[in-house]
Parts: C-alpha cells; sequence; structure tokens
C-alpha cells in the first residue's frame, strides 16, 4: 500500500461469494473419465477422546482497480475448538495494492514464508491472478504455522490435497504433511464442491444407500500420465449426517489408514457437524468472509488513509451498446 | 451529509455518525449552482441501508460463552467498517427555499444531488429568516440547540389552537405560558377550568403574590360566581334547558310564556319563577318537567335573587381591564351544573362582544368534551369567531376533538404521543403532514412541544417549554408521596 499516493480509485462491484481460493484450472485438468476405480464403504462411530479441531480459512476480495493496479484484500481466520468451546483468531483484513511494479516483491513476502526452501526466482502470476495466489500462500502460511505449532489435533484445510500446480508445489505441500504428521496432526481436507467426476457423475454425487456418517474411499484413480498433478491424500466422500450434503474429503496417504478413519470419528466426536460439514471450518469461513459492508468500510479505510479519490469505473459495454450492454463490464 | 434521493416532498440525506443531528431539526441543501437552498425538516432518522449489514450482525452477535476470539487488526480497518455500519438516513420533509435571504414555500424544484453541500440550520436562524416573533414576542422556551424561541402574540390573535399530549407532558404549563403571555399584552383571557389548575395563577411557586396577582380573578359558580335571572337573556336560559337539562320542546314554550310573563312583570327572580311554576295550570307533565328543571337550577347554587351576591361578567372584566385573565373554576362541581355555568358564560361572552362591551377574548378550554355540548365545536370555531371568541382548546384525548376542528386549526402545540390512535387523530391537522406528526411527536420528551402553525410560520419546531414561576396546580395528587 505504500506506493498508493494520490491517485483514482475505481471500486469494482465485489463477488462477494465466489472469492474461494480453490483453483479451479487445477480440477480441469484432472477429469477422471476412464479407468476402473474401486469404492470401499466405511461406517463410522462417533470416537468422543478429546481431541482438539482446529480449522483454517483465508478469503479475498477485490476492492478496486487504480490506474496502475489492483486494490485487493485479504482475511484469515483460525478456529479451535476445545473443551466444547469455539475459539477464534482473525488476521486481517489486509489491503494489498498489488501493480506490475511490486508484484514479484509482494508474491517473493508470501512465497518465503511459506516456502523457504524454494527456488528464490519463481516468477509471480499475472497481475489478475495475484489476489487468489497470496491468499492461497496466506493460507498455506497459517496451515503450516498451525502444523507445526500444535500437536496430536484435527487440522481441517478448507480445499484438497491436490499438488503439482503453480499455487500448490507438490515437493512444498509435502513439506507441509510431514510436518503435520511429525507432530501427530491429521489433516483433513473438505472440498465443498468438487469438480472431479467419474461416470461423467460429480464424485459426491456418488453416495451409496447405507446410512450416514459414512465414508466411501475410491481406489485407484486413473491419472494422465503427461498431468504434473497428484493426489497426496486419500479421496474419500464424506457423508457425515442425514441429508443431501456429501463432500470430497482428502486425508494424507501416508497417514496408516486405520489413522485415517480415526481422524474422522474424533470429529465426529468432538465437533458439530451442520448439513455434514464441520461448524469449526464453517466458523473458519465465516469469520474469513468479507461482507459488503466491509468492503465499503475498507475502500474508505483506503481512500482516507493513502488519499483515493473514488471515480466511477467506466462500463465500456454500457457505454457502446447502452441498453443492449449486458453481461460482465469490459 | 449526502443528499440521496428525493421522493415527493420526502427527501433522503445520508449521513456519518460524527454529524450530530436529531430529529426535529432542520437542515439547508444549498446548491450553489442555482445559490439557492431547500430548507429541509428531519422528521426521522433511520440506519442506511448498507449492503451485508445483516451477515455482519449475525457474524459479530456471536458473543455467547461457546464462542470468544479475538481480531488482530493491524492496520485498525475496523474503525472504518464500523463507521460504514453507523451510517444514518436522515429522512427529511421539503419546508421551503431561501433565495436571495428571503424563504418562501416554493419546493418545486430539485437541487443537485452532485455540487449541494448540506448543513444545520438553526432554529434561531429559521425563525429569522421566517420574520417571526418580531411584534409581540412570546418567549416559549428553547430548541435543543439551546436559542430561544419566541412567536408573535398576533399570531394567537382571531386564531384556533389546539394544545394536546398525552398526561403529565406539559399542556396545562403551556397553556398557562399562553394566557399568561397574552395578560401581559393586555388581552382578556377567559380560562375554563376543569381541575382548578388556574386558580393559584397569581402566587409565584414559592406561594408569594406575583406580578399577575392583580389581573388574575378567579370565579368559582356557586361561591364567589352567581347570577340573577336578571342578568340573563331568555335566549341564554333556553340554551341551558335545552341542552344541559333536556327540556322538552312543548314545556319550553309554557317556560317561555312564564319567563316573558316574569319580564313584563318585573318579577324576574328564581323565588317567583318557582311560584309561577308550582302554581301554573297546565298539562301536569309539562309542570312537572319544569319544576323538575327549576330544582335542577336551584341546586346548582349558580343561581340567586339577591343582588349583593350576583356577580357581573361586565364587570369583571372591567377589572381586569389592561390585560387579565378570568379563571372559571369548574373542579368539584356536577357535569350538569357545569354546562350550565359554560352556557352561560358562551352566551354571556356572545352578548358582550355583540354589544361591544369587550373587544375580543382569549378563551382556553380544558378539556372541552366534559362541558361543551356537540353543537357549540363548530359555533366556536366559525361563527363565535368572527364575534371575537379566540379559542384554545386543551385535551390529552384528540379524539373527542372534531377532525373539522383539526383542519380548521391554526396553531397546534403538540406534545408526546404515543397511542396510535392519538397520533392518527391529531395527524389530521392540516397545517402539517401526517408522517411528521407520528413521527415526531412519539419521541418528543416531557416539556418538549412540536409547535405547527402560523405561530411558527408553518415551519414545525421543536421547542423545549420554558418554566414559570407560578403555583402549578395540575400536578396529580399522590398518595404514596414523603409527608415531610
Amino acid at each position: 500500500m505504500k506506493t498508493l499516493r494520490s491517485e483514482r480509485f475505481r471500486p469494482v462491484e465485489a463477488d462477494l461469494f465466489n472469492s474461494e481460493t480453490e483453483n479451479h484450472a487445477q480440477a480441469k485438468s484432472t477429469l477422471l473419465d476412464y479407468g476402473s476405480p474401486s469404492f470401499h464403504s466405511i461406517p463410522l462411530k462417533p470416537l468422543p477422546q478429546p481431541t482438539t479441531i482446529t480449522a483454517i480459512d483465508v478469503s479475498n476480495i477485490r476492492l478496486g482497480e487504480t490506474d496502475t493496479g489492483l486494490l485487493t484484500a485479504i482475511r484469515a481466520a483460525v478456529v479451535w475448538r476445545q473443551k466444547r468451546q469455539y475459539k477464534y483468531l482473525r488476521l486481517g483484513p489486509f489491503p494489498f495494492h498489488i501493480t506490475e511494479q511490486n508484484k514479484q516483491e509482494v508474491y517473493d513476502i508470501f512465497r518465503q514464508h511459506y516456502l523457504p526452501t524454494s527456488p528464490k526466482c519463481l516468477v509471480a502470476p499475472s497481475l489478475p491472478n495475484m489476489q487468489n495466489r497470496i491468499g492461497n500462500l496466506l493460507e498455506r502460511w497459517l496451515q503450516m504455522s498451525m502444523s507445526a505449532g500444535s500437536r496430536d489435533n484435527i487440522i481441517l484445510w478448507d480445499g484438497s490435497l491436490t499438488a503439482g500446480t503453480p499455487d500448490n508445489p507438490t515437493r512444498a505441500l509435502l513439506q507441509l504433511l510431514e510436518i503435520t504428521r511429525n507432530r501427530l496432526n491429521t489433516v483433513l481436507a473438505f472440498t465443498k464442491s468438487t469438480t472431479l467426476r467419474l461416470w461423467n457423475r460429480r464424485l459426491t454425487d456418488l453416495t451409496t444407500r447405507t446410512p450416514p456418517p459414512r465414508l466411501i474411499q475410491i481406489n485407484r484413480y486413473p491419472l494422465h500420465q503427461s498431468t504434473p498433478i497428484c493426489f497426496l491424500g486419500n479421496i474419500y466422500i464424506a457423508k457425515l449426517t442425514n441429508g443431501s450434503c456429501s463432500f470430497r474429503l482428502d486425508i494424507d496417504k501416508n497417514i496408516p489408514s486405520a489413522q485415517r478413519v480415526a481422524a474422522v470419528q474424533k470429529l465426529l466426536g468432538n465437533d458439530l457437524l451442520f448439513q455434514g460439514y464441520p461448524e469449526t471450518l464453517r466458523l473458519a469461513h465465516i469469520y474469513s468472509t468479507f461482507t459488503a459492508n466491509e468492503v465499503l468500510g475498507i475502500q474508505r479505510f483506503i481512500a482516507q488513509t493513502y488519499g483515493l479519490r473514488v471515480v466511477t469505473r467506466l462500463n465500456l459495454r454500457r457505454l457502446l451498446f447502452g441498453p443492449y450492454g449486458k453481461g460482465p463490464e469490459a | 451529509m449526502q443528499l440521496y434521493r428525493k421522493e415527493g416532498n420526502t427527501i433522503q440525506i445520508l449521513s456519518f455518525p460524527a454529524e450530530e443531528i436529531q430529529k426535529g431539526e432542520y437542515v439547508l441543501i444549498k446548491d450553489s449552482n442555482h445559490d439557492r437552498s431547500l430548507v429541509t425538516q428531519i422528521i426521522d432518522v433511520q440506519f442506511a441501508a448498507i449492503p451485508g449489514i445483516l451477515e455482519e450482525l449475525l457474524r459479530n452477535s456471536t458473543t455467547d460463552e461457546h464462542i470468544c476470539g479475538e481480531n488482530l487488526d493491524l492496520l485498525e480497518v475496523a474503525p472504518h467498517v464500523t463507521y460504514v455500519q453507523d451510517a444514518r438516513m436522515l429522512i427529511c420533509k421539503i419546508r421551503g427555499t431561501i433565495q436571495n435571504g428571503i424563504l418562501s414555500t416554493n419546493t418545486g424544484w430539485l437541487p443537485s444531488r452532485a455540487s449541494s453541500s448540506i448543513t444545520k440550520l438553526s432554529t434561531a436562524s429559521l425563525l429569522a429568516q421566517a420574520r417571526i416573533g418580531n411584534d409581540l414576542p412570546i418567549d416559549l422556551g428553547e430548541t435543543r440547540e439551546t436559542s430561544s424561541v419566541t412567536i408573535d402574540a398576533q399570531m394567537l390573535d382571531g386564531k384556533l389552537n389546539i394544545v394536546t399530549g398525552k398526561k403529565e407532558t406539559g399542556k396545562s404549563h403551556m397553556s398557562k405560558l399562553l394566557a399568561l403571555s397574552l395578560v401581559d399584552y393586555g388581552a382578556p383571557v377567559v380560562v375554563l377550568d376543569l381541575n382548578g389548575e388556574y386558580a393559584k395563577l397569581g402566587f409565584s411557586s414559592d406561594g408569594q403574590k406575583n406580578e399577575y396577582h392583580r389581573r388574575v380573578r378567579v370565579l368559582t359558580p356557586g361561591d364567589n360566581f352567581k347570577i340573577t335571572l336578571k342578568q340573563m337573556k331568555l335566549r341564554v336560559m333556553m340554551n341551558i334547558l335545552f341542552h344541559a337539562l333536556h327540556l322538552p320542546g312543548a314545556s319550553a314554550q309554557e317556560f317561555r310564556r312564564i319567563w316573558r310573563f316574569l319580564k313584563d312583570h318585573d318579577t324576574l327572580t328564581m323565588r317567583e319563577l318557582g311560584e309561577v311554576i308550582r302554581n301554573r295550570r297546565c298539562n301536569l307533565h309539562v309542570r312537572d318537567a319544569l319544576c323538575s328543571r327549576y330544582y335542577s337550577l336551584l341546586d346548582s347554587g349558580f343561581f340567586t335573587d339577591n343582588h349583593e351576591e350576583e356577580t357581573s361578567l361586565k364587570k369583571a372584566f372591567c377589572s381586569i381591564h389592561g390585560g387579565g385573565a378570568l379563571i372559571i373554576n369548574l373542579q368539584d362541581i356536577s357535569s350538569i351544573n357545569r354546562q350550565i355555568v359554560v352556557e352561560f358564560m358562551l352566551g354571556e361572552l356572545v352578548e358582550l362582544l355583540t354589544q361591544s362591551k369587550l373587544k375580543a377574548v382569549f378563551l382556553f378550554a380544558e378539556e372541552a368534551h366534559l362541558y361543551l355540548r356537540e353543537t357549540y365545536w363548530n359555533d366556536i370555531v366559525t361563527r363565535m369567531r368572527h364575534f371575537g371568541i379566540f379559542t384554545t382548546f386543551v385535551t390529552n384525548q384528540p379524539n373527542t376533538i372534531r377532525e373539522n376542528i383539526y383542519r380548521q386549526a391554526d396553531n397546534i402545540f403538540l406534545f408526546n404521543f404515543t397511542n396510535e390512535h392519538d397520533l392518527e387523530a391529531v395527524s389530521r391537522a392540516s397545517k402539517v403532514d401526517a408522517e411528521t406528526v407520528k413521527s415526531i411527536a412519539r419521541e418528543l420528551l416531557p416539556h418538549h412541544c412540536l409547535v405547527l402553525g402560523k405561530v411558527v410560520g408553518d415551519f414545525p419546531i421543536v421547542v423545549k417549554v420554558r418554566a414559570l414561576d407560578v403555583q402549578t396546580m395540575g400536578q396529580t395528587r399522590l398518595f404514596f408521596t414523603d409527608e415531610n
């Protein structure tokens, strides 16, 4: 933000409900429509052994544009469930002014915290992708901190254990999972809306008639040989309560199968579930998400602190086509 | 403050928490492009419809013992979010325009949304612009900005006024203030005092005689206020018999004959009247009817044959020449006797005024529905106004005053009401829109009054009514009070 002085600022209409950090590109490259995978249904029983449940989520939002770049904000939330009580820590919001000039610097700062051992010269993504990328890096950094700073916890991630994308280098994610294992923690990565498909059906639609709580393990995923993508976790369909909601659940491959199932059972025994989704993770999402009111507040903060003049964004479609100028702004 | 939208004569202004603003205050929307300003009054203050506010509040409401946490807001963005969250929408009514320093009621233009500047307009400045209270100023009290509010006594002259509000909000106090202020300017005032509240207007709060002591005369019917039949016109007596005592038509005819007979023989006294009725050869039912009315008149104690006891209203008005108040104490007398006294009073006033023995009189009627007959309401606001009776109705039951009275009221002094039905009744007044009445009156503090009408140049103003150094008798007598 330090580069931001006396510029004009065009607020954009914030899309508050589509700011998830899941990388859609990764899912598109992993359409699984061939092969012969197998299913294994695992009934679950809540395990009331006292265990701390931790969840991490990060949200980012685009606030507007300046003449030289983008204004964005990120916020993280960590929620614990411990002794029947939820505790949370919200970090942020942190507004950023990202320009072509500073994007590498911003990217490197985030990358260094999460991937200290990664190569020094990783090129920053394009300007429009920076918002998601720094959000993702902050999320991984917090996941790393929680994994390293806790012991014998169930750590809930929002997303999958898919690696090999620019967002999620395999080496870094492996390293993160190893740290987690060494501290006797278990990562349960929940994906609300997966694009993985089998036999032309969404993975989460492939539930059996057996009653919940239940995991359906999917074995032997065929992948394109050429793809750099790999799954670092075993993939399950988690149907944890009655109702229509089931989720893709990734659990670290390198922990024994029994421990994987036990981790989910501990989750059932220690956390509330709303529509089959852990309350801790739901709260993390709620606490990190930006409301429209907050977006206005942050825009005001930026305008006041950095002397920005708010100007209305020119809608080229509307300008060119008048009432026929529908669709997204050009 | 920023201009947001206009709909009809309502303007919405966006206001932020730092701007201290309240209902009833005026704001000026100055359009620098056209060098004119729109005068608007805030009738409601609402929260601005901020998007996402519900989510924000729901999220922040998790303060129960099961959820606790910490916000690490290093850049201190939260105050800005709160600032937006607390943004308010001022609902304002357009009241007029100031152009070239002249205030007019022209409201048919729209200021620029982009280049208008919005500032508070003090009530003092508004009143100065409206040129109110210049000639015969009556100090009503002060505004919220503690500037004094004065009205012009001339704006009460020839006008119909209503003082209304719920119990213990200061109605009687206001009517006393108005009455004494009129007395200050030499006006004759008659108060129909239902509860004996005005009896001690001539004494200051410490019990000492005050400046009004010689100008306030309390007349208690049956005590120091008695009349002889000779003083009374037949028309007035017939009104009493018809309206207060409900004498049937046939009996009234007989009574007229008796009255004329007694008058012709110069024996118009209560005693003779009784004798004649008793010995009258007429239909038995008529005689019984006349007898019962006669005894009602006799029992009222208001009539006397002793000329030393009689009260001459003409003399009473002479005694307050140069300004004074006649307080007709209607406390502790029966409903029928009240009506007898009021019928007499109004008849006599009309008589004095038509004979030009009295220039005009300001009549203050407390809870008039308890003693004023139905037909008098219209009479008072239409016919009697032309004679010179200028009435101020004081009531805590606004629905007892007819809608047409509200419509013709020139000034309304409105105190707090919370009941919807009461507000609905008052909102029929033509001096202001219903929304203003309902919104502002509902939240008026005790002794705060919304003044509507000509006295304030049709700019509704909220006034904290000033204290009076007179003995207030209107206070409710309590059982659980400290005797010491």
